[in-house]
């Protein structure tokens, strides 16, 4: 299979004497040197050969240099075409490097000046080459480091909580009541644990573009049901109330219904952390032209004023007198790069003592003829 | 005194075994662990458990449901319960995996961990025991 290790270069040129002087020149310096006296004969030898580096002039009878630069670069892939002038002018020299040409020799050029073009062209070959090797292998690697990650952190933590499950069936009836506790404490430390890096797969698969991927139609009323559905025993648990305000005639919006689900959910979460007993979160909706706005509000808490700009960066949490209320970090971050990936925005508002409201507006389903032309 | 029931796990994951088995064995079951899906099958037609617990993420997705067809291609394996173990929600919205037509049947699917008491109990109802 390999014929050959050295450096192939392809010569077409109409002038015998100097395709032979540059043969001389370059098998010296250790290419494999193949020649063409023109155009149809030198493409029919590129396709065959695949040359690393092909040197063309420009102006020759029959097929054009030009012509020939503009064939090459299409039909042998990471070939480096240089064209050799005997009139080199701004013009052509960006002519033929808009057709693929990667550099330009004036004549008259000595063996030196020859190897020194060829060097350089041989060079931004195989820097190109080990680029795009580098960023296929980048790409591969995060695609499979999401799998990894989900199997290879999560599987031991799973195992753990899997033995503490066996602890507690094998030996259960002898624990007292501080070690069923201390047993509890650690496997949920662990569960937490688990969440996160479950969070953190989420924010990778929407960066990846595999996480709300989906583009349907959909009716806001009913998603704000579902969720209602969803969180209502936790708030009933709370004795906080959970209402919503959603009017049917809301205008549609286009996105993925599970990750939305997912994003209104997690802050109806939130609130429901940080609202006492008795308290009230609302979901409300309204729109006009262009946008629909989703609003949840709760009487909780509230988010510290300086603490506020922070809210949906990374890992930051809002440390209070509530130190027991422990999360990944991540889910708010979540909640804006799924609005963000449905072309929409969020924000929030708070008063410390009275509570907490998150607007989030989704462009409007164009549907009307009128209404795309606007876009 | 009657032969304890037989309980066959097949996951390639040592610790998950043990753990397992530790529980089963409280149950009163008799425990018979494969590490691999080949193991497995080879292992099922040789004790004819009178259940089995497969992993469906092992080496590759594709093994826990070969091994799935496989039991249930067997004689013994066509009416006994099988349970399929999985580390993520299948039925998730999240996960874009999506059963082939061809998917066995499968009795219970189970997510890690799995609680004991939790586990005790369906494997008492699969096999008709009263517990």
């Amino acid at each position: 299979m390999m014929e050959n290790q050295k450096p192939l270069i392809l010569i077409i040129d109409d002038e015998e004497a100097l395709r032979d002087g540059c043969r001389q020149a370059l098998q010296k310096s250790g290419y494999t040197v193949l020649t063409a006296g023109e155009g149809a004969e030198g493409i029919k030898i590129a396709r065959e050969r695949k040359p690393e580096i092909a040197f063309i002039d420009l102006k020759m009878p029959g097929m054009s240099g030009m012509e020939i630069i503009e064939i090459l670069s299409k039909d042998v892939p990471d070939i480096v075409l240089i064209m050799i002038t005997g009139y080199a002018t701004i013009l052509s020299a960006v002519e033929a490097i808009q057709k693929g040409a990667y550099d330009y020799l004036p004549k008259p050029f000595n063996p030196d000046q020859l190897r020194t073009v060829a060097r350089r062209g041989l060079d931004h070959r195989n820097l190109k080459i080990e680029t795009r090797r580098l960023r296929e292998e980048k790409e591969r690697m995060e695609k499979s480091f999401i799998t990894f990650v989900s199997h290879e952190m999560r599987s031991p933590l799973v195992v753990i909580r899997q033995y503490i499950e066996s602890l507690k069936a094998i030996a259960g009836d002898r624990f007292g009541k501080d070690v069923t506790e201390i047993i509890e404490r650690c496997s949920m430390r662990i569960q937490g644990l688990e969440e996160l890096i479950e969070h953190w797969l989420d924010l990778s698969r929407i960066e990846n573009g595999t996480l709300a991927q989906k583009k349907e139609t959909l009716k806001l009323s009913h998603i704000t049901a579902r969720v209602a559905e969803e969180m209502a025993p936790v708030c009933m648990a709370k004795g906080i109330s959970l209402v919503t305000e959603v009017p049917e005639g809301v205008r549609d919006i286009i996105g993925d219904e599970e990750s939305l689900v997912r994003v209104f959910t997690n802050i109806i979460g939130n609130a429901a952390k940080y609202t006492p007993e008795g308290g009230t979160i609302t979901v409300s909706a309204r729109n006009d032209e262009v946008y629909v706005t989703v609003s949840i509000s709760d009487t909780g808490a509230g988010i510290p004023h300086d603490k506020l700009p922070f809210i949906f960066e990374p890992f930051f949490r809002v440390r209070g007198k509530n130190e027991r209320h422990k999360g990944s970090g991540l889910g708010l971050t979540f909640c804006k790069k799924i609005v963000e990936s449905h072309g929409g925005e969020i924000s929030a508002f708070s008063k410390e003592g009275e509570g907490s409201t998150f607007i989030m507006k989704f462009p409007v389903q164009s549907s009307s003829a009128e209404a795309s032309q606007i876009r | 005194m009657t032969a304890k029931k037989k309980i066959l796990l097949i996951d390639d994951d040592k610790d998950f075994l043990f753990a397992t088995k530790l529980i089963l064995e409280k149950g009163g079951y008799e425990v018979f662990m494969a590490e691999d899906g080949r193991r497995g099958v080879e292992m099922w037609k040789s004790v004819s458990p009178d259940l089995a617990i497969i992993d469906m993420m092992m080496e590759t997705w594709g093994e826990g449901f070969e091994v799935l067809k496989k039991i249930r291609a067997t004689d013994t394996g066509k009416d006994t319960p099988l349970f399929m173990l999985s580390a993520v929600d299948l039925k998730g919205p999240y996960d874009s995996f999506e059963a082939p037509a061809d998917f066995p049947r499968v009795n219970q699917v189970l997510h890690k961990p799995v609680k004991g008491e939790d586990l005790l109990r369906l494997i008492a109802n699969a096999l008709g025991e009263k517990k």
